[in-house]
């Protein structure tokens, strides 16, 4: 397959980009290894924001194992690897909904507890926050699946449109979409739509959430 | 504040993985993946820097395939052809006679509803380096059966037993095995429509009927696409198209008078030899036709039943020790064998 004189060498530290690691790993396999150095630690983390710590570590060795198994469908002309991982890890998380659900269901009960119990005498921005999420989290998790894959790979994982596409396997533009129709949802549970709007007419806020 | 920040925040305070989880993930990652068919790194790297290992194909029967589907768009222009005299006539014969033989073998008929079913024994090689760089070597087997919808968009059912360690070269490698895998792997089953096991973009893994009815059934013609498919890959041209030929034939879903054309394509390999006549796999017992990797020291085979052409399986041996295995050793083989089931587990 390839023929470079570096193939049986061990000096894999050199600064290269994840193409040339998944290049250099299809002939090398302990080089895959530095994949794995470069980015477990971003995809645990996403993981462990959606499902918990538990699917986190379940998530992040198979997404390796994953792109291990498909190496060689990796498209070779693309640099950054992560929005490939991010997609695997996407498919992945899938098994764990109940748990993703189960965060989300936290968040909100959180948020209906901290607003009862503060409701007298209230720091009023860190009570908002958790308002806030509260909406957030009933919201992502009234959501469909793949408006919520898409919204969270943009905000949490920092992929951009056409990384998201990559990882989904879709056209950019529905990604753009998705987004679009996630977001607005988000908005107006959140009414900040309407905030918007009223804040250029009137100069001042709407009624919830007060921290926007 | 925006609904995006607000939502970037949420959730913020998950910290990162602790370290200790994800070296324990990294070890299990090198553990599975590692295989002996290149682990080449180790042993070719004292005075042989031009020499590449062998090149690791060999995951799990899916891949391989998609990998071979995935080329299929690539057209490069100045593919060297050869035309030289193809396999010696020996090879030919068996080829020839084997391609006359499965064209008269029935293919199984999947009726709706039914399954394609797909058994295969799989042996790896696998490699590991512990903490302190040490090298280990060792054979991996594992079992699966694969069940092929009639419909394809229905779904497939893939039983994995794991791999399980089964040949050991040195008393060091299985102590190691023994210490890392305590438990042993545990069998699995995936699931996923068209052939979807890893979720929506993983469905095109196996060759598809359109696939194969889009191969040449001329053997000339069929040869000069799969160099044209494989260029740029392996070793050599000659010994890449005879990977992609046995990397197709144990997927076990190739029809009749495509085996014949592959068999008759082998046949015009320039380098193609009967390595063995009595060759056994798992317990079969077949005809060995195979080629030489020179630059990489392995010889790849592909085992015929003489009496139906059916191929058997296919395997990858050493032409020169590599780490703890002598020459000879089939650092990968694989045994395949298609019937059809009316109902999947």
């Amino acid at each position: 397959m390839l023929r470079e004189p570096f193939c049986g060498q061990r000096a894999i530290h050199s600064v290269s980009t994840d193409n040339e690691i998944i290049r250099r790993s299809r002939d090398s396999p302990e080089v895959f290894g530095e994949l794995y150095d470069r980015h477990a630690s971003v995809i645990y983390r996403y993981a462990a924001r959606r499902a918990g710590d538990f699917a986190a570590d379940d998530v992040t060795s198979e997404t390796f194992l994953v792109a291990w198994e498909q190496l060689e469908t990796y498209d070779l002309d693309r640099e950054d690897a992560r929005p490939w991982l991010f997609g695997i890890a996407t498919n992945l998380l899938r098994r764990h909904h109940r748990a993703e659900a189960k965060v989300l269901k936290a968040a909100v009960k959180a948020a209906s507890r901290e607003s009862v119990a503060d409701d007298s005498d209230r720091i009023a921005a860190r009570v908002d926050a958790v308002v806030a999420t509260g909406r957030i989290a009933r919201t992502l998790k009234l959501m469909a699946a793949i408006d919520r894959e898409t919204l969270l790979l943009y905000a949490w994982a920092d992929l951009t449109y056409e990384g998201i596409a990559q990882a989904m396997d879709v056209p950019v533009g529905t990604v753009r979409s998705r987004l679009n129709r996630a977001r607005r949802t988000l908005r107006t549970e959140l009414r900040l739509e309407i905030l918007d709007e009223t804040e250029n007419d009137h100069g001042r806020l709407a009624a919830a959430p007060r921290n926007a | 504040m925006d609904d995006l920040q607000l939502l970037r925040e949420m959730r913020s305070d998950i910290g990162s993985a602790p370290p200790a989880t994800l070296a324990r993930g990294r070890t299990k990652l090198m553990t599975r993946i590692n295989s002996a068919s290149t682990s080449g790194a180790s042993t070719d790297t004292q005075g042989k820097g031009s020499v590449s290992p062998i090149r690791f194909r060999r995951r799990t029967l899916l891949a391989s395939a998609a990998a071979a589907l995935l080329v299929g768009g690539i057209v490069v222009a100045d593919v060297v052809r050869p035309m030289g005299p193809g396999a010696t006539a020996e090879a030919a014969e068996v080829l020839n006679n084997a391609a006359a033989a499965t064209i008269q073998t029935a293919d199984p008929v999947v009726n709706a509803g039914h399954y394609l079913k797909i058994q295969s024994t799989n042996l790896w090689g696998s490699a590991a380096v512990d903490e302190n760089g040490k090298e280990y070597q060792w054979l991996d087997t594992e079992k699966q059966t694969m069940y092929v919808p009639a419909n394809r968009d229905d779904e497939w059912v893939w039983e994995r037993s794991g791999r399980i360690p089964t040949t050991f070269f040195d008393e060091a490698s299985k102590q190691y095995v023994d210490r890392i895998q305590a438990g042993g792997p545990e069998a699995y089953v995936l699931r996923g429509a068209n052939g979807a096991f890893y979720g929506p973009g993983s469905e095109s893994t196996f060759p598809s009927s359109s696939y194969l009815d889009s191969l040449s059934r001329d053997p000339r013609a069929l040869l000069d696409d799969i160099y044209q498919k494989t260029s740029g890959k392996g070793q050599s041209v000659d010994g890449e198209a005879l990977v992609f030929i046995a990397d197709l034939l144990r997927t076990g879903v190739v029809p009749g008078d495509l085996r014949a054309a592959l068999y008759k394509a082998a046949a015009l390999i320039p380098g193609v030899t009967v390595t063995d006549e009595q060759a056994t796999l798992d317990g079969r017992k077949g005809i060995a036709i195979g080629r030489v990797e020179n630059s990489s020291h392995f010889r790849q085979d592909i085992i015929i039943d003489p009496r139906n052409g059916l191929p058997l399986g296919e395997r990858q041996v050493l032409t020169e020790p590599r780490g703890t295995m002598p020459v000879g050793t089939a650092t990968s083989w694989t045994t395949v064998e298609t019937t059809v089931a009316d109902t999947a587990p």
